[in-house]
């Protein structure tokens, strides 16, 4: 892990507030793992005073360029999507615990919902450079906040989309999707990463359906390194090496879903 | 230009500091996480996370929002507890090359004097930081620092079982903060340091909830900074012992208006979370500064408000 001095190389909306942007970043792209994250400075001044933690999307390790993907949701979301080519960014990376790998062979569902879908994308490519089959499952409350098909579809060899409006795919949930993916096509490898109801719903269906499941939390973080302490997710059995709460930065930001305490987490 | 490098060192109340810039309590954790990103052997020294007699859990997320240049945090001094913190965090901390401050807290005034008991025989400790902004259970859950004779009884408990410099960290959610640092300096504390955060709270107006799943939490930052040095200049000015300032502190620039206003040292904090090298960079900016003014010794400067 290092304080990477990267340059950004693009920054464009690639859906309604959602941007993608491209990070010259060497050391982060030869080592980042799919589920981990980066850390960025927007701004060397107070405001904003905290980096954005971002999952990476997409890695092409020999160009030495990284991918994130963001939604502009609030004042230091909207510092980045206004900072143009050749900015350096100062980036901390790789950071976290990534994704587990399913045993060989086994076929893999992943479900995202919102802007939980860009460490699905990452690790969609990983795993079908390995060979697995994949489906990608997302959902999003109306047509004009998903991604484009064609970044989901390098993710998966089916992508499958639910609306809560009806206005594109399934009308309905991304639960549904899963629960009709189970039923028809049987035992898999679930991934998960989206709203926290979201993933409390897919972990419940994973856990009845006896098939195993990862999520990728999200939690408001400081420091992105595991020294604030403030990225604090309830475990529901066994007493991590901090106490009863885990550090998501360190400890995560993937957990397998049955770690999780999911009724006492923070609603988002 | 100076002839020579310039002299950093600071002695804080017996304490040999190769320079004035420490890493604050709860903003470095026990070390670890900040081995690979920055230089603990260019720093005055380091200030553990809170220990508590018993291991705690913490508090309930949300545990940090950032608010206009500064942050809320409401951790709840999760912290493995003392016997864990000998065992599993102390190793690291004592092959550090670097002042480790151990920052202690207890629930009652006999829990703190049973931290610093404990700790003496542990080698290597070269100060113990008192945090004593915690509820006494014993007095209906005020807090030991907001009344001069629960601060001071806190402070006697802990400076009757050491031999160790005693700094007592004080809390700016009082009226008059001299009048705490005075009864703790009389209640045998070697040094004061201050400021702990300041009393905060958000809220979110869609679900009229509050932010900070412990409802209101500390504020830290760029934005309480005018406020600390107010009150450390306040401070040094009623006691005759070391002032460690903390609160805000960004920039060389910082730790030199806290000099000016009385502390012999400072502590880097909220900076640490935002570039985890903040207080190395800190250092090596101070060091430019009295190089180019010709400032042989930056001791020199503390007090020296005109």
């Amino acid at each position: 892990m290092i304080d990477e001095q990267a340059r950004l190389l693009s920054n464009r909306e690639v859906a309604a507030d959602f941007y993608l942007a491209r990070l010259n970043a060497p050391y982060i792209a030869a080592r980042i793992e799919p589920g981990q994250f980066v850390n960025i400075e927007v701004g060397a001044g107070v405001d904003p005073l905290l980096r954005i933690p971002l999952s990476v999307s997409g890695v092409e390790r020999e160009a030495g360029i990284i991918e994130v993907l963001y939604e502009e949701v609030g004042p230091k979301t909207r510092a980045l999507s206004q900072v143009g080519p050749d900015a350096v960014l100062p980036t901390l990376g790789p950071l976290g615990k990534g994704f587990v790998s399913p045993p060989e062979g086994t076929r893999v569902v992943l479900v995202g919902g919102g802007i939980g879908v860009p460490p699905l994308m990452y690790w969609g490519l990983e795993l079908r450079q390995q060979t697995h089959q994949t489906a990608l499952l997302v959902g999003a409350r109306t047509a004009n906040k998903h991604l484009p098909s064609e970044l989901l579809e390098l993710a998966a060899d089916a992508v499958l989309l639910a609306t809560d409006d009806g206005s594109l795919g399934h009308a309905g949930l991304v639960t549904d999707l899963l629960q009709h993916e189970l039923a028809e096509k049987g035992p898999c490898a679930v991934y998960c990463c989206g709203p926290h109801g979201m993933m409390q719903a897919v972990a419940a269906i994973c856990l009845e359906a006896q098939v195993p499941c990862q999520v990728s939390l999200e939690e408001y973080m400081a420091c992105g390194i595991g020294i604030c302490v403030g990225c604090a997710v309830e475990l529901a059995t066994a007493k991590g090496d901090y106490g009863r709460y885990a550090r998501v930065c360190v400890d995560g930001p993937a957990f397998d879903a049955r770690q999780i305490k999911w009724g006492n987490a923070c609603p988002t | 230009m100076g002839q020579r490098m310039p002299d950093l060192s600071i002695d804080f109340a017996g304490v040999q500091l190769r320079n004035p810039v420490l890493l604050a309590s709860g903003t470095c954790n026990y070390g670890q996480e900040l081995l690979p990103l920055t230089d603990f052997a260019r720093l005055g020294g380091l200030v553990t996370k809170t220990i508590t007699p018993q291991p705690r859990g913490g508090n309930p997320p949300q545990r940090i929002v950032e608010t206009p240049a500064g942050m809320l945090n409401s951790i709840g001094l999760q912290n493995p507890g003392l016997e864990a913190f000998v065992e599993k965090q102390w190793p690291l901390l004592a092959s550090l090359d670097a002042q480790i401050v151990v920052n202690i807290a207890g629930f009652a005034v006999e829990e703190f004097g049973q931290m610093a008991a404990s700790l003496e025989a542990l080698e290597g400790i070269a100060a113990l930081e008192v945090n004593i902004s915690c509820p006494n259970v014993e007095a209906g859950g005020d807090n030991f620092a907001t009344r001069p004779q629960t601060a001071a009884a806190a402070i006697t408990a802990v400076r009757s079982r050491t031999q160790r410099p005693v700094i007592a960290k004080l809390t700016p959610n009082v009226t008059d903060i001299a009048e705490i640092a005075r009864a703790v300096v009389d209640a045998g504390a070697d040094a004061v340091s201050l400021i702990n955060t300041l009393v905060g709270m958000a809220i979110d107006v869609e679900r009229r909830r509050p932010v900070l799943g412990g409802v209101t939490g500390g504020l830290s930052g760029p934005a309480i900074r005018p406020v600390a040095l107010a009150m450390v200049w306040k401070v040094a000015q009623a006691v005759a012992v070391p002032v460690m300032g903390i609160g805000g502190i960004t920039t060389a620039s910082d730790v030199l208006e806290f000099m000016v206003a009385g502390a012999s040292a400072v502590q880097v904090g909220t900076a640490s979370f935002a570039n985890p090298n903040a207080g190395v960079e800190i250092v090596e900016d101070l060091h430019a500064y009295c190089d180019e003014r010709g400032i042989d010794r930056i001791a020199s400067l503390v007090g020296s408000l005109r």
